[in-house]
């Protein structure tokens, strides 16, 4: 469809276009083990500090809780706002309302400050991570609210699980009444091999990726995401092992935790 | 989803229903409404399909249109294979809160649980036969889902009618050939053939999944929870099964609480007995279909499909 019309005023560039000739092939991500030497079934280190953005004296405009939170390259902020006056006046439960956004820099490629679709996507799936966490028939027309952002990311399935992981310490920070805290974990499958908590580059050479989160004390699976194909076997075997990651994860947010009231 | 407020003695009405396996509507825990489906409805667009789940003329309506277009390759984009985009439009014609932008929230959800079905190899959909040239011009499978009508259990709605649709879509012929410019390099061009009758149908549709949506309802989950069902359930998970019998995507929704491990692996496996007859069914009941079409086609075509001549 090469047009033979030129514009005589400009310097016009070739038509068509050849890319480079690379010399180096993209590393197979599973070659000789993981990228970052990990075993397949770690988990990148984890840091959290709960209370970042809390205020140094009572103010009405500081956040009820917040937390910080690290996965290997993931950095994610969290700050919680209530329980406050909620829109609706006759509720007989409280709402839970998350914001999630990702900091223009925060990925490879640039992203706008606009909120795309795929960010209200993740917010929703936040709500119905953590949802089941909060006790809401405590907080009768009361309205608690998370904003997260995400400053640095590295693998879109592990950074909403991070963002989970905050959410939850968050949470206790602001001392809403749970039933547990909720723990989340990543994996993605490569042939018939499942690996845990994968960063961008082996995310991009997956075929199928599996999020969850639970409960580990009350033993419930509040969110549970499959994109890709599997096999029934493989899904049962990579939900039970995502599981057992979570419940490491879960130990580590706990230790903190009781860190902070010691 | 929709909602409707229920007294607290309806609610438990319902839900002591379900946890001894009864329903208001006398289905069993995992029977389906009646599903009624057209396809071929818009003339403009390349397959379309209409979905109703729901008994006695009243349900969830679903109108799905699949629309090709050509779209040319930039940089960054996969070399060799087409697209597929999804959209999801709720009518205010379905709810009041759908008005203005109370649909939002609710299309983001649906438009991104579509695309995680339908977009992908996971779908089945052949993407590599959707290139035309690698590097120059490709297919791209618009899939605009108009919800008309909500009575509890949108999800299946929208996978049926796209499914449908994606089963009758069919593409224009398109004429690759390859021509030397005047520097001597071998050029290819694409010629989309306008011909209404010269069409392929889309290729890979007969690996297209199916989708099965349980709410959790008290202790218990039901398949196709009517309105008032879903005002009281909890949790909703929604399994799409490919016809090889495949997991092809799962997710779950519903802030109030989350499933217990035992039900969840008893869920997956009851989703690929309820899709394994489901597909049967569907698959029977389109070829009846379609050979009731071939034989009508002998017949003057006094129907809605008609051309504009230029």
């Amino acid at each position: 469809m090469a047009s033979n019309v030129f514009d005589r005023r400009r310097i016009n560039g070739p038509q068509r276009s050849v890319e480079p000739l690379y010399t180096a092939k993209a590393a197979e991500p599973f070659a000789n083990g993981r990228l970052d030497g990990r075993a397949l079934d770690q988990v990148r280190p984890i840091f959290i500090k709960t209370g970042p953005l809390d205020a140094q004296s009572p103010s009405a405009s500081a956040p009820s809780g917040s937390a910080y939170y690290e996965q290997g390259k993931i950095r994610v902020s969290c700050a919680i706002y209530g329980p406050r006056q909620g829109r609706q006046s006759n509720a007989r439960m409280g709402s839970f309302d998350c914001d999630f956004k990702y900091a223009p820099f925060s990925c490879s490629w640039r992203l706008s400050h606009i909120k795309s679709s795929d960010e209200k996507e993740i917010a929703l799936m936040l709500e119905h991570a953590i949802g089941p966490a909060i006790r809401l028939e405590a907080y009768p027309k009361a309205s608690i609210d998370a904003f997260v952002t995400v400053i640095e990311s590295d693998g879109k399935a592990a950074t909403i699980a991070a963002a989970i992981n905050c959410i939850s310490a968050a949470l206790a920070d602001a001392g809403i009444e749970l039933y547990d805290s909720v723990a989340a974990c990543s994996m993605s499958m490569y042939g018939t091999q499942w690996v845990s908590d994968c960063s961008q580059a082996e995310e991009n050479a997956s075929t199928c990726s599996l999020l969850v989160s639970r409960m580990p004390s009350v033993d419930e699976i509040t969110y549970l995401l499959q994109h890709g194909k599997t096999t029934p076997e493989m899904t049962t075997q990579a939900i039970q092992a995502c599981s057992n990651d979570c419940t490491r994860v879960y130990a580590v947010i706990c230790r903190y935790l009781q860190a902070t009231l010691e | 989803m929709a909602s409707l407020i229920l007294s607290p003695a309806e609610q438990d009405f319902i839900i002591r229903g379900v946890e001894s396996g009864l329903r208001a509507d006398g289905r069993g825990s995992l029977d389906r409404r009646e599903v009624s489906l057209r396809t071929g409805m818009i003339s403009q667009a390349n397959g379309s399909a209409r979905c109703r789940i729901g008994n006695l003329g009243v349900g969830t309506d679903v109108l799905v249109g699949v629309k090709a277009e050509v779209n040319t390759w930039a940089p960054g984009e996969p070399e060799d294979v087409g697209s597929v985009v999804c959209n999801v439009e709720c009518s205010p014609s379905a709810a009041q809160e759908f008005e203005g932008r109370g649909a939002e929230e609710i299309n983001v959800e649906l438009t991104q649980l579509l695309d995680r079905i339908f977009n992908g190899p996971q779908s089945g959909i052949d993407l590599k036969k959707l290139c035309i040239i690698p590097k120059q011009a490709y297919w791209v499978l618009h899939i605009d889902a108009l919800v008309l009508d909500v009575k509890g259990n949108i999800v299946d709605t929208l996978v049926w009618a796209t499914r449908a649709a994606l089963l009758s879509t069919s593409l224009p012929r398109v004429v690759v050939e390859t021509i030397a410019d005047e520097m001597g390099n071998m050029q290819a061009e694409f010629d989309v053939v306008d011909d209404p009758e010269d069409l392929t149908p889309l290729e890979g549709t007969e690996r297209l999944p199916i989708s099965v949506t349980f709410s959790q309802i008290g202790k218990r989950y039901v398949v196709d929870a009517s309105e008032q069902e879903e005002a009281v359930a909890q949790a909703r998970i929604t399994v799409a099964v490919s016809p090889a019998m495949e997991i092809c995507a799962i997710q779950k929704g519903g802030i109030l609480r989350g499933f217990p491990p035992s039900l969840l692996s008893e869920i997956l496996q009851t989703a690929q007995r309820i899709a394994r007859e489901e597909l049967t069914r569907f698959g029977t009941h389109y070829s009846q279909a379609e050979r009731q079409l071939a034989s009508q086609a002998e017949e003057p075509n006094t129907g809605s499909t008609f051309l504009v001549t230029f």
